[in-house]
C-alpha cells in the first residue's frame, strides 16, 4: 500500500470514531497548549531582556566593580571581612552593607589598561529636590548620562556630548514644574538642590541648632532643560523618572553629597569603553587584564545571561508540567489505539486476507495515532496562539510592558518543531498497539463475528 | 490450477492435539468451480484456508499455479493472494462506515494499482454486481444482499484468478442466496475465475464442476461431473476422479 494511501485510510478511520479520537488528542492539546505558552512567554521575556540591555548598555562596555557580590546578585558565599576603608551603603552610617568601591587610584589603574578607551562613573546622585520659581519642590534623582543611551524624546535634541549642566527632563516631572509642553520645557532652567552629608556633631547641640544647620547643608544649582525624555518602555525597571545630564556636571553633584564621608570619589560600579569591544576577543582581553589587577568585570552579555538564566527557570518549570501532561498523554494514545485494534480485528483480518503485508498495517495503525498527535498539537497550540494573540495586548498594559513589547512571542518554526515532536511521541505511543495489529492472524480475526 | 497433496493440519499438543485435516488430496483445474461440502466441524474452512495461503499446513503441500505456498516466505504469499485470488465471507466483512467506493478500492491499494486506473476498475467491479448507483453510499446502509454483491465487487476489482467464498449465503434469504449463486457463477464462466465455494448447502453444491465431501477433516469423496455450458476448451482435460 502507498505511504500516501495508508495516511488517507488512517485518518478516515479516526474520523469514523470522532469523539474518542477528540478526547484523546485534547489529552494531548493541553499539554501543546501549555508548551506554546511557555516557549512564546519566554520568547517574549528574552526579547524584554534583550531589548533592555540593547537600549541601556554598550555592547563594547565592560561594568567593572571591586565588588563582587554588585553584580554576581545577592549576598556572597563568603563572609566579607571588615574593613575601615570600606564604604558602606548608607551615607554615612555604620557599616551595615559594607560594599568595597573603586577610587580615583583604581580607575587610573583601569584607564591605563591596554584597550581601554575610556572609564566613566557611574553616578546616580540622590537630589534633595528639584523645583522652579514659584513651583512645588519634588524629589529626583540624577543619573550621568551614557553615551550610548539612545531615548525616546518627547522634544529638543541630546547634544552629543552633553556638557555641563545640560540635562534631560522625563516627561513626567513637565506639568509638575509647571511647564504647558514639552517644547515649552526646551532651553529653561530648574534648580537642582543637594544636600551636603550632615557630619555627626562632636559636641551635643540643641535639636534647633542641628535643623538649622542641615537647612543651611543645601547647595542649588541652575540646570538648562536640553531634552524632554519619553518614559521608555525598556528603560531599566526604577529608572523612569531619572533626570540625565553630563558627566561631570554628575561628578560635581556627586562630590558635593559626598564629600567628607567614606563615600566620597568611591564609585561602586564604573563603566569601560574597550576599544573595538564589539569584538568579542577583545573585549574578553580586557576583561581578563581587569580581572587580574583583582577587579570584577561583566559585559552586557554576562549581565543578559545572568537575567535569562532567571527566566530560563522559571520556564524550565512550566515545560516540566506540559510535558507530565505529554507523557499523561502517551497512556491515552496507547489505550485508545488498543480499542482502535481491538474494534477493527476483523478489519485487519480482511486486510491481511487481501494480502496486505504486515509491515503495512502496523504502519496504517502507526499513522492514526501519527494523526491524533498531529490533531492534538495543532488544537493545543491553535487555542493557545488564538488565546495569547487576544490577551497579548491586556498582558502588555498589566505588567507594563509598554507599546511594542509583547509577553508572548509566538515563533512559528519553534510551534512547528513542537507539533512534530508531538506527532513523534505519539507514533511512539503507537508502537505497541500497531505491533498487535501487525501480528493479528487473519483466520482468528476472520472468524470474529 | 490448485493442487493439495497429503495435507495435514492439526491444533493443539499433546492431550489437547485436534486433527482438523488429515491427509488431504485434491486438484481443482483452473477456470472450474468446486464446492467444498461438509458438516460444520468437518474442516471446510480450514482447508479454503490452507489453498488460499491464509494458513499454513502441518504436513503436505499446496501447489497453486505452479508455486509451493509452503516454500514461499510470509510477504511472497502475501503479494501472492493480492494479486491472484480473494474472498467473500459469509459475514460480508464489508466496512459499514465507509462508502462502496472506498471499500471496493481497498484491495486496489493493496495491489498498489496506479491512481488513475482506480476509479475506472471500481466502477466497472460495481457494474458487474448491478451496483454502479450506490458508489457513493455508506455501505453500512445496504440491505444484506447488497452488501454481499458489494463484498463481491471488492473480491473481482483486481482480476483475481482464483475466488473463495466461504458460506456466501449463509446470512441470506434462499432468493437473495440465489442472486449471488448466480452472479458467481457468471463470474466463473465469464470471466475464467476458478471459483472454490465452501457450503453445506447440497443444492447449491450440485451447480459446481466439482464437489468435494469433508468429513471429519477427511476427503469422504470427490464427484466431478462434466459441465454442460462449458465454454472452456480445455474443459475435456478434466480429471474425474471418485474416491
Ligand atoms: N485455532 C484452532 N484451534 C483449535 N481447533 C481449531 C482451530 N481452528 C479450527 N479448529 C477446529 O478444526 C475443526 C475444523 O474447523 P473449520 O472451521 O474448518 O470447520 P468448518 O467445516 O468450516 O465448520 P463450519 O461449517 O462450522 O464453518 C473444528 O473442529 C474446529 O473446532
Ligand atoms: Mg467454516
Amino acid at each position: 500500500m502507498y505511504i500516501s494511501d495508508q495516511i488517507r485510510r488512517a485518518g478516515r478511520s479516526l474520523r469514523s470514531a470522532k469523539a474518542r479520537t477528540l478526547l484523546t488528542a485534547l489529552a494531548i492539546a493541553v499539554g501543546a497548549f501549555a508548551l506554546t505558552l511557555t516557549l512564546a512567554a519566554s520568547n517574549g521575556a528574552q526579547s524584554f531582556v534583550n531589548n533592555i540591555i540593547s537600549e541601556n548598555f554598550d555592547p563594547a562596555e565592560l561594568i567593572v566593580v571591586a565588588d563582587k557580590n554588585v553584580i554576581s546578585g545577592g549576598g556572597g558565599a563568603e563572609p566579607t571581612e571588615y574593613s575601615g576603608n570600606f564604604g558602606s551603603s548608607l551615607s554615612n552610617g555604620g557599616a551595615i552593607t559594607q560594599i568595597k568601591r573603586l577610587t580615583d587610584s583604581d580607575i587610573e589603574k583601569i584607564k591605563n589598561i591596554y584597550g581601554v578607551e575610556s572609564v566613566r562613573e557611574d553616578i546616580a546622585v540622590n537630589l534633595q529636590y528639584i523645583t522652579r520659581p514659584e513651583q512645588k519642590k519634588y524629589v529626583a534623582t540624577m543619573q550621568s548620562f551614557s553615551p550610548f543611551l539612545k531615548p525616546e524624546l518627547a522634544a529638543g535634541d541630546i547634544p552629543r556630548p552633553l556638557t555641563g549642566k545640560q540635562v534631560l527632563l522625563p516627561e513626567g516631572y513637565i506639568s509638575s514644574l509647571g511647564f504647558s509642553s514639552a517644547q515649552a520645557a526646551i532651553g529653561q532652567t530648574i534648580t537642582v538642590a543637594v544636600k551636603k552629608p550632615t557630619t555627626i556633631p562632636t559636641t551635643p547641640q540643641t535639636l534647633a541648632q542641628s535643623a538649622v544647620q542641615s537647612a543651611d547643608d543645601s547647595v542649588l544649582e541652575e540646570f538648562t532643560i536640553v531634552a524632554v525624555t519619553k518614559k521608555a518602555s525598556t528603560s531599566q525597571p526604577g529608572t523612569e523618572l531619572y533626570l540625565y545630564t553630563s558627566q561631570d556636571a554628575a561628578r560635581a553633584l556627586n562630590d558635593i553629597t559626598t564629600e567628607g564621608t567614606d563615600n566620597f570619589r568611591a564609585y561602586t560600579s564604573i563603566y569601560v569603553k574597550v576599544e573595538d569591544g564589539e569584538n568579542e576577543d577583545k573585549l574578553n582581553a580586557v576583561q581578563t587584564e581587569i580581572e587580574k589587577h583583582g577587579y570584577f568585570a561583566q559585559s552586557v552579555k554576562e549581565t543578559q545571561e545572568f537575567l535569562t538564566q532567571i527566566i530560563d527557570v522559571l520556564q524550565g518549570i512550566v515545560v516540566a508540567f506540559g510535558l507530565i501532561a505529554i507523557v499523561a498523554s502517551i497512556f491515552g494514545i496507547v489505550n485508545t489505539m488498543y480499542i482502535s485494534v481491538i474494534q477493527r480485528t476483523r478489519e485487519i483480518g480482511l486486510m491481511k486476507a487481501l494480502g496486505m503485508r504486515k509491515r503495512d498495517i502496523g504502519r496504517l495503525f502507526r499513522f492514526e495515532a501519527a494523526w491524533i498527535g498531529l490533531l492534538g498539537g495543532v488544537i493545543g497550540a491553535g487555542i493557545a496562539i488564538g488565546l495569547g494573540t487576544a490577551l497579548n495586548p491586556w498582558i502588555t498594559k498589566q505588567l507594563n510592558l509598554g507599546d511594542g513589547n509583547k509577553l508572548l512571542i509566538f515563533d512559528p518554526i519553534q510551534i512547528g518543531a513542537l507539533v512534530l515532536i508531538l506527532v513523534v511521541v505519539a507514533i511512539f505511543a503507537g508502537w505497541l498497539p500497531s505491533r498487535k495489529a501487525a501480528k493479528l492472524d487473519p483466520i482468528e480475526a476472520l472468524r470474529t463475528e | 490450477m490448485i493442487k493439495v497433496i497429503d495435507v495435514t493440519k492439526t491444533y493443539g499438543k499433546g492431550e489437547s492435539l485436534f486433527t482438523a485435516l488429515y491427509k488431504v488430496s485434491t486438484e481443482i483445474p483452473a477456470g472450474a468451480s468446486v464446492a467444498i461440502i461438509g458438516k460444520s466441524g468437518s474442516g471446510k474452512s480450514t482447508l479454503m484456508h490452507i489453498m488460499s495461503g491464509l494458513d499454513r499446513p502441518s504436513d503436505g503441500e499446496v501447489i497453486v499455479n505452479g508455486k509451493s505456498l509452503v516454500g514461499l516466505k510470509p510477504k511472497q504469499v502475501d503479494a501472492f493472494r493480492s494479486s491472484e485470488m480473494s474472498f467473500i465471507f459469509q459475514a460480508f466483512f464489508i466496512e459499514a462506515n465507509q462508502t462502496c467506493y472506498q471499500n471496493v478500492l481497498l484491495p486496489l491499494e493493496i495491489a498498489k494499482v496506479g491512481r488513475r486506473d482506480r476509479r475506472k476498475h471500481v466502477l466497472e467491479a460495481l457494474r458487474a454486481v448491478d451496483l454502479e448507483d450506490k458508489v457513493d453510499s455508506l455501505a453500512g446502509n445496504l440491505s444484506g444482499g447488497q452488501k454481499q454483491r458489494l463484498a463481491i465487487a471488492r473480491a473481482i476489482v483486481n482480476n483475481p484468478k482464483l475466488l473463495f467464498a466461504d458460506e456466501p449465503t449463509g446470512n441470506l434469504d434462499s432468493a437473495t442466496g440465489d442472486i449471488i449463486i448466480d452472479l458467481l457463477f457468471k463470474l466463473n464462466r465469464e470471466r475464467k475465475i476458478t471459483l472454490v465455494i465452501v457450503t453445506h448447502d447440497l443444492e447449491l453444491a450440485q451447480k459446481t464442476d466439482i464437489q468435494i465431501y469433508l468429513k471429519d477433516g477427511e476427503i469422504e469423496k470427490t464427484v466431478a461431473k462434466k459441465r454442460q455450458h462449458r465454454t472452456s476448451p480445455n474443459s475435456s482435460k478434466k480429471v474425474v476422479r471418485m474416491v
